[in-house]
């Protein structure tokens, strides 16, 4: 049985890694296409990145873009910012520096070797040379670290909540991919954008053919049960994972009827149908949903028991963080035995 | 051979030894300036030859170039770094972590030189424990007997009264004890420091190993190196032994203060090479009076608790109410019987270098034998004779705060300034209870690397015993090395660096 604050740990490991990894990956389109705009679509461009990436509200504490150097700032070392890849960086090794006794010793190596090619972590707003270098290798060591993951880690709660926790990130990713594309600025949705953001070019090209319809690419990036970052597929997944983690888990029952529920949703076509009237009030609400089964996912990993009431047997009488207790006569002789 | 590593043996025994790490061919004179510096060297003799132990070891280092030594600290160092093998110094700002260096040229310890110590340290083991289940649940005979004085126990930071009348499973109340040993100018081994309460460092002695035996394997063909790996296995039995009413599938964790604890890695060390969990205090509660772990499926009773947190910080409500890094309760629940916490609580009484002088008078008093291993020379500073002698000479002896450890407050009277040795004076008349004065030992030396050369480097060594239903010595120890010419400070956070230490098998007959 994995103790609470483990499977915390290696939820969160699970979504900093994907954070990482889909941040490069994006910051990388990013650097590329801007490179090609000029002005205010190249501002457009990297406002539509950030929207993407749901770090709107984090932008907001930093200003307006004014550059691309401080797109790339923001999005590759802000440390303020969580979504940035050096924050994630951080945290997948943070949280796995604390459950090191529980996980294979290669994952943790992998994770701190990544942490240590960061010669500049800990100095917000630098830039490196070679931006593209820089997170090629970042997207190479979070694939390894997948690899162990996926070969050296046993199949058991802890293994199962990184899934978990990789799953909720990316189904959330791509639904705000989605969600961004249909409510761009510029009016049209770039569906090759689309297709490189979630690595599924290649796989939509030998499944579709080589020109891609926008409408076409949403239902593959939603529906396509064999897509990796496809939502239905991420969502198998983290049901999958939630109903592995054991009949005593009560607590995360809440979590695995909503996935559940969402996979229905997406199988039914119920998602689409509601798209085709109001597609980015649907694909919100759909968001909305997504966060509330990782909510309830977190809600569940602490046990069903009212711990404040069993710590209460033990605070300290008297002391003066319980009122009431001051002077309680008889009791500070009870623990002063 | 049963029990011997993979790397022990003799070099031409190995079929394999032809086609790995070569041994390199060059004669590099590393050694050819080698000069003792005036302490016992356990390496070389007074005449500058070699020592039998040491003989093949020393000509497989002539072989050795600066530039291949150099290369084979940074593997060393590119190992523990990326493992993350790493300490912490408070009192430093830039990061939290750092590796701890570790010398190529390893320590050996002949089999019945070690044979010999471990009898000593199992001895000074088995009396501290007798004392301290003495002390705590035996109505205190051996004070009454006027072994030690009461005043000077009671008066001690590590007595704790919450203690009295806990029971400990086989009277174990320390099932974990390093004990720091140094080799004078005669080359005898002395116990200069008692540590009961967490000593650390036993994960070094095992990763040191595991990095030698990666990056110099071939220096162990000539050698038969008892192993380190089974530490855990050792411990974990220890701890399976202390649960209460002898449990056969005993829960055990390993208590942690957390992730910027500054032996977090070891304490991850210790719960991975047991196969438990590591555990902080937030993941415990306390209800009915046990203890019980907080899991995704509901709480599972606990019954041993390897703790790495001082008793102040254990719980809440007994102890300092503003700890966090403890479980509330924790106290009733062993109080009642329920779970056992190793180490035991209360045992920096022992630790506390104003009781340090009486341990050889506490081994005759319960084991009825002589001491196998003696004290450094001790001033006790609280008494007046002792007191008015040692600062006389203050000069040539060196003065150690009571309640210290990791070297600091330790004034070393040879390196001490006239106004430095003033000021100790006046705070020792000031506060005698607080300090004992020890003849000044030459530590021991070995050769370690220094730039572009070997150089006779001074150390310590900790030997870990284990105890609950049996005593063990572990098969090894943590040689704490002080990495600059002539200083005689080895701990870690004052920049000190370590060996690994092989205890060599019995010849085989």
């Amino acid at each position: 049985m994995i103790l609470a604050r483990h499977a915390d740990a290696l939820l969160w490991t699970g979504r900093y890694l994907e954070r990482a990894e889909t941040t490069s990956r994006c910051l990388n389109y990013a650097a590329n296409s801007i490179t090609h705009l000029r002005g205010d679509e190249a501002r457009a461009e990297g406002e539509l990145m950030v929207r993407t990436l749901g770090l709107q509200e984090e932008l907001e504490a930093v200003g307006p873009l004014e550059s691309q150097p401080q797109l790339v700032a923001f999005l590759l070392s802000d440390t303020d910012n969580p979504g940035s890849v050096v924050s994630a960086v951080i945290a997948v090794r943070e949280n796995l520096r604390s459950v090191r006794d529980r996980i294979p010793i290669e994952l943790w190596e992998e994770a701190n070797g990544l942490y240590l090619r960061f010669p500049f972590l800990g100095h917000a707003n630098v830039a490196p040379a070679g931006l593209h270098e820089v997170l090629l290798m970042v997207r190479r060591a979070c694939l390894a670290i997948s690899g162990v993951l996926n070969e050296g880690m046993r199949r058991d709660e802890g293994h199962a909540f990184v899934v978990v926790g990789r799953m909720l990130e990316r189904s959330i990713f791509t639904v705000g991919l989605l969600e961004a594309s249909h409510s761009d600025a510029r009016g049209v949705m770039d569906a090759t954008r689309m297709l490189r953001l979630t690595s599924s070019l290649q796989a939509y090209h030998r499944q579709h053919g080589n020109a891609p319809d926008p409408d076409g690419v949403v239902r593959y990036l939603l529906h396509a049960p064999d897509l990796p970052r496809s939502v239905l597929s991420c969502l198998n997944r983290a049901e999958e994972g939630l109903t592995g983690l054991g009949a005593n888990a009560a607590a995360l029952d809440r979590a695995r009827r909503k996935a559940a529920l969402l996979r229905a949703r997406l199988e039914l076509g119920e998602v689409e149908e509601a798209m085709t009237s109001a597609p980015v009030a649907t694909l919100q609400d759909f968001a909305a949903q997504l966060a509330g089964l990782a909510s309830d996912v977190h809600a569940g990993i602490v046990p069903p028991l009212a711990m404040a009431t069993v710590q209460a047997q033990y605070v300290r009488p008297g002391h003066a963080d319980e009122p009431g207790n001051e002077g309680e006569p008889g009791h500070a002789d009870e623990w002063a035995q | 051979m049963l029990g011997l590593t993979r790397e022990s043996g003799r070099r031409r025994d190995l079929p394999w030894s032809a086609v790995v790490d070569p041994v390199p061919e060059t004669r590099s004179g590393l050694l050819d300036r080698y000069q003792p510096v005036g302490a016992f060297d356990e390496a070389f003799d007074d005449d500058g030859s070699v020592r039998d132990t040491y003989s093949r070891i020393v000509e497989r280092f002539r072989e050795l170039d600066v530039d291949e030594i150099k290369r084979l600290e940074k593997l060393v160092a590119d190992e523990f770094r990326r493992q993350g093998i790493t300490f912490t110094v408070y009192s430093e700002d830039e990061g939290t972590e750092r590796i701890w260096p570790m010398d190529l040229f390893p320590r050996l310890i002949a089999a019945a030189e070690w044979d010999e110590l471990a009898r000593g340290l199992s001895q000074r083991v088995a009396a501290m424990n007798c004392f301290l289940a003495d002390l705590y649940n035996g109505g205190g005979q051996a004070i009454a007997d006027g072994v030690l004085p009461r005043w000077l126990v009671m008066s001690s930071q590590g007595f704790e009264r919450n203690a009295m009348g806990i029971a400990v499973p086989h009277s174990a109340h320390c099932n974990v004890a390093g004990i720091d040993v140094v080799r004078d100018a005669d080359g005898r081994y002395r116990v200069l420091e008692d540590n009961l309460r967490s000593p650390s460092g036993i994960s070094y002695v095992v990763e040191n190993r595991a990095a030698m035996a990666k990056a110099c394997s071939w220096l162990f063909y000539d050698h038969a190196v008892q192993p380190t790996e089974q530490y855990g296995q050792m411990l974990r039995s220890t701890l399976e032994s202390m649960a209460p009413g002898g449990e056969d599938d005993a829960h055990i964790v390993v208590l942690t203060p957390g992730i910027f604890n500054s032996a977090y890695f070891e304490h991850a060390f210790l719960a991975r090479s047991m196969g438990v969990e590591l555990v902080e205090g937030r993941d415990l509660v306390v209800d009915g009076h046990n203890v019980y772990t907080r899991t995704i499926e509901g709480l599972v009773k606990v019954d041993v608790i390897y703790r790495r947190i001082d008793d102040h910080f254990l719980d809440p409500v007994a102890f300092r109410p503003d700890s966090t890094l403890g479980v509330p309760g924790l106290l009733s629940a062993l109080r009642a019987g329920t779970v056992t916490v190793c180490n035991a609580l209360g045992n920096g009484v022992v630790d506390d270098k104003g009781v340090y002088p009486y341990v050889p008078e506490l081994i005759r008093y319960y084991l009825g034998s002589e001491p196998i291993i003696d004290n450094v020379t001790t001033y006790m500073m609280w008494d007046p004779d002792q007191r008015r002698e040692a600062l006389d000479r203050l000069d040539e002896l060196v003065a150690k705060p009571v309640g210290e450890s990791g070297g600091y407050g330790v004034l070393i009277g040879p390196h001490a300034t006239e106004q430095q040795l003033d000021e100790a004076r006046a705070t020792i008349e000031a506060e005698p209870r607080d300090w004992i004065v020890q003849e000044l030992v030459q530590l021991s030396t070995l050769p370690s690397v220094a730039d572009d050369r070997l150089e006779p480097r001074h150390l310590d060594l900790r030997p870990f015993v284990l105890t609950g239903e049996r005593t063990q010595v572990f098969p090894g120890g943590l040689t704490r090395v002080a990495m600059r010419r002539g200083s005689l400070i080895v701990n870690s956070s004052q920049g000190g660096g370590s060996k690994d230490t092989w205890v060599l098998a019995p010849e085989a007959p």
